[in-house]
């Protein structure tokens, strides 16, 4: 069981997500921008995000960066959604301190998969 | 926070590892550390450590080179199974000084 | 591993979709030829984007094709490679218009592409395949995999400094490895930016490096895989161990977990199973559903207490008592109005259609239009929303056909070839106001009279005031445009957009000014769900009267009132004299006081119009929830719903407009 973080401003995603996720038994906390994301991470710590990362108010990249600033997130996994056209942003989310990714579309299989790999 | 888990008994520094002993307790760890590396002899318990890192098994390394530099001695208290294992995958076992894996 | 059931989320894809591309065609209406608005091509290219990754997720696969490609032409424009002109604003309007198509089918479980989707992607994978010069980018990545295989590999791999901050640790990069074959490590080493002093390392940077070998059948792809995610955070060479295989293996689906994968718990998996009921949905943000959950807490501490009074009653805890009385009162009322939040929604969702049609109508028109829109943010409840689009359509429409001239028109009046059209919403007491104002040539009261003659709706010579002129167009079947364009005159007249408004229990009315503009003003209810009713007896029965409409009541003295020619009863109110609805008669109440003087009679107001209303008594005011009688049983003239009183008995809600309408009916038939 891990503390985890959806930041996604499409809620089916998010809902899809966070259903999966609390159905394998972690705990879920839910975000819908980058904004939010960073006030949730101020207020409980978190063993995993997964980032959305076109977002209003604050996109997923800028999300990272600030939130490797906090000493509580360093080394913390950060997963970024991405689509496999984004290699930009992979890299972009990379260089901003995110651990990994997961491309869109995943099903909650693929989901879980990646979630065990980096909570290990 | 240092002051609980490092313990002086007899010349001997006694630095314990934490549970969750990954690169988020590091800091803590090493402030520890750096107040044993100065000491002859150095015993490092790692018999609660349940999850562990990269970044605690290399700083546990150059602490070792560090205090073997100085002249001190190390010794390990226990390490957990999750310690051995992660020291061993990294081909860490000889150079920290761990005690060999037992046969589970 | 089952699979979880995703078409519980189906509902809101769609709604945030819809959304999304609401916020798609603002942005685009915004978006001027030669822009290079970094933030409104960004909101566009989220939107598509968003649609694109939903569609793909819960397997749309004709609307995430459709989204692939309008993505990959904003990506241009992203990108600054593709320059924004007025042409590729109307085609990414269309795709809008073909987007929401598709999905309307496809939640409608209809096969979302036809032939005009499929023509309008053809269009959009045109121009990215042509457009910029620059070759399409087709999204390869990791698609043709090396297929050689070795006896193994030998792996040269440094860490930089930042690469454990980022979440990534050789120990289960490790692991990974060991699950594809087996891994040795031949060295471990420290790199030379390893800080001399124990006390000047920096824990959480890396400082190590490492040459491994994995041996077996391993694809290099497999091996690239495990690495990927540290790729720019270390140095990385990967070279073949041997001679390669002669046969390579098939590819090893290496499953990448420690730990045996987390079972997802069985009623995870099937308790949610069947399809999502189409019963309509409503997105709740979550400071709303938070002020309900303080809500409840309240309610359930004031619960405790007075239960905690009732087990073991004094008649000193009187006092008590009724502190916890009024506490259960202002929570219910506030958990009421926390609840009734729930459904109210920003009028936003409808003003944003109007950018759009106000620049087809401009277009169409020949005319020059501004529009300025305040109060986007007002929440009115959902049901009136939905129902409120058409009147203000009908009225925008209006406003740019009749009220609104051409520029050239405007110059010689001495006014800006530019009109504004102004949208405005905001609370005013417990209504939402709503004005549709333009700056144009206002209403032509000559033509309004002579039209109202011609139709019989006026006698001639008759003497109107202006506010009598401007209510002359709400009657039925008034126009006045002198050929009826394919706008507004089509027809739908004024009276509908009033019917539509009425029947939102709401009310429009205009103002003008001769060369200066009109403006129509929208009073609506803030929820349909409950109103401030006054309680009132007639006969055995329970009326509600709404509290909103009533003027005054009163008790009259038999000599007050004056019987007229048709048998109907008036009496003197303030410089007028009003009818008199008998209730009981108009709804055959038995036992129920027939002589003025023993009754009340409240005056009530719709629309201007005032009658006084008898019933016996008056009991009090109440919030009542309104029960629709039409859903339980049928529609009832001069009844405009039903609730039930906290005695459990029923009272019905009268329509104070249907009301007036009888009494002033009836007034005019005997005038």
């Amino acid at each position: 069981m891990a503390k985890i973080l959806a930041v996604d401003d499409s809620a089916s995603m998010r809902g899809m997500v966070a259903f999966t996720l609390r159905g394998a038994g972690h705990e879920v906390t839910e975000a819908e921008d980058g904004q939010k994301a960073l006030d949730a991470a101020g207020a409980g710590k978190f063993d995993l995000v997964l980032a959305d990362v076109n977002m209003p108010v604050m996109d997923g990249i800028t999300m990272v960066k600030q939130l490797r600033t906090k000493a509580d997130y360093q080394g913390v996994p950060i997963l970024m959604l991405t689509t496999e056209s984004d290699t930009n942003k992979k890299m972009e989310g990379k260089a901003a301190g995110a651990t990994g990714w997961l491309v869109k579309p995943f099903d909650p299989d693929k989901l879980l998969a990646t979630v065990n790999r980096v909570l290990g | 926070m240092g002051g609980r888990r490092a313990t002086k008994q007899g010349g001997m520094v006694t630095v314990s590892l934490p549970a969750d002993c990954r690169i988020g307790a590091q800091v803590a760890v090493h402030a520890e550390l750096v107040a044993a590396v100065q000491a002859s002899a150095v015993a490092l318990d790692g018999t609660r450590v349940e999850r562990v890192d990269t970044a605690a098994l290399q700083q546990l390394w150059l602490f070792a080179r560090a205090l073997e530099k100085h002249g001190g001695a190390l010794t390990w208290k226990g390490a957990s199974q999750a310690l051995e294992e992660a020291a061993a995958t990294l081909g860490l076992t000889t150079i920290l000084q761990l005690p060999a894996q037992q046969p589970a | 591993m089952g699979t979880v059931d995703l078409t519980q989320f189906h509902q809101t894809f769609f709604a945030e979709s819809m959304e999304g591309l609401d916020g798609m065609e603002a942005a685009l209406l915004e978006l001027d030829a030669g822009s290079t608005d970094h933030e409104l091509v960004h909101t566009i290219f989220r939107a598509a984007h968003s649609i694109k990754g939903g569609a793909a997720t819960f397997g749309f696969a004709d609307v995430a094709a459709f989204t692939h490609v309008a993505e990959s032409l904003l990506e241009e424009v992203r990108s600054e490679r593709r320059p924004v002109t007025s042409d590729l604003i109307d085609l990414l309007l269309r795709s809008v218009d073909c987007l929401r198509t598709m999905l309307d089918h496809t939640s409608q479980g209809r096969p979302a592409a036809d032939e005009n989707s499929e023509a309008l992607r053809a269009e959009l994978a045109h121009l990215v395949e042509t457009g910029t010069g620059v070759a399409a980018a087709a999204p390869v990545a990791a698609s043709a995999p090396v297929t050689v295989a070795a006896a193994g590999w030998k792996i040269h791999f440094t860490a930089h400094p930042s690469l454990l901050q980022t979440g990534n640790d050789p120990v289960r990069v490790f692991h990974e490895l060991k699950q594809l074959g087996e891994l040795q490590v031949l060295r471990v080493f420290t790199v030379d930016a390893v800080p001399d002093e124990f006390a000047a390392l920096d824990p959480t940077q890396c400082y190590l490096g490492w040459e491994l070998t994995l041996s077996g059948n391993v694809e290099r792809a497999a091996v690239d895989g495990v690495f990927e995610w540290l790729d720019g955070d270390c140095e990385l060479a990967i070279e073949p161990l041997g001679a390669p295989a002669a046969a390579p293996a098939p590819a090893t689906a290496a499953p990448v977990a420690l730990l045996p994968p987390h079972p997802v718990p069985a009623a995870a998996v099937n308790g949610v199973s069947g399809h999502a009921a189409d019963a309509g949905s409503i997105r709740v943000g979550i400071d709303k559903v938070d002020a309900l959950i303080n809500m409840m807490g309240e309610l359930v501490i004031t619960q405790s207490m007075l239960s905690d009074i009732g087990a073991n009653f004094e008649p000193s805890q009187l006092e008590r008592l009724r502190e916890g009385l009024q506490q259960l009162e202002r929570t219910t009322r506030e958990l009421q109005e926390s609840v009734m939040r729930i459904r109210m929604l920003p009028i936003a969702t409808v003003f944003n259609r109007f950018p759009r049609m106000v620049r087809d109508l401009e277009r169409k028109l020949g005319k020059q239009v501004k529009l300025e829109m305040h109060g986007e943010q007002t929440e009115l409840d959902k049901t009136v929303l939905e129902k409120i689009g058409d009147p203000m359509v009908h009225l925008v429409r209006n406003a740019i056909d009749h009220g609104l001239e051409t520029p050239d028109k405007r110059r010689a009046a001495g006014k800006a070839d530019t009109g504004t059209l102004t949208l405005d919403a905001h609370h005013e007491g417990g209504n939402i106001i709503v004005r549709i104002s333009d700056d144009g040539a206002g209403l032509n009261h000559a033509a309004i009279v002579a039209k109202a003659v011609e139709r019989g709706l006026v006698s001639p010579g008759h003497d109107l005031n202006d506010d009598e002129i401007a209510e002359l167009i709400f009657q039925p079947g008034f126009s006045t445009s002198a050929k009826a364009t394919d706008l507004s005159g089509r027809g739908v007249g004024m009276d509908v957009v009033r019917r539509n408004v009425r029947d939102l229990g709401g009310s429009v009315s205009v103002k003008s000014v001769a060369g200066q503009g009109s403006t129509f003003t929208i009073a609506l209810p803030l929820t349909l769900a409950i109103i401030d009713g006054l309680v009132t007896t007639v006969g055995n029965e329970r009326y509600i009267v709404p509290l909103i409409s009533v003027v005054e009541s009163l008790r009259l003295k038999p000599e007050a009132v004056r019987r007229i020619a048709s048998g109907n009863e008036v009496f003197h109110f303030r410089d007028e004299y009003l009818p008199i609805m008998r209730l009981h008669r108009a709804f055959g109440c038995a036992n129920a006081v027939r002589e003025i003087e023993r009754g009340i009679v409240v005056v009530v107001e719709d629309e201007g119009q005032r009658v006084g209303i008898l019933v016996d008594e008056l009991l009090g005011q109440q919030q009542a929830v309104i029960k629709s009688l039409e859903k339980h049983y049928r529609k009832v003239v001069g009844v405009s719903g039903a609730t039930i009183l906290g005695d459990g008995s029923v009272a019905l809600i009268v329509d104070v407009g249907g009301v007036v309408r009888l009494g002033r009916r009836s007034e005019q038939a005997a005038a």
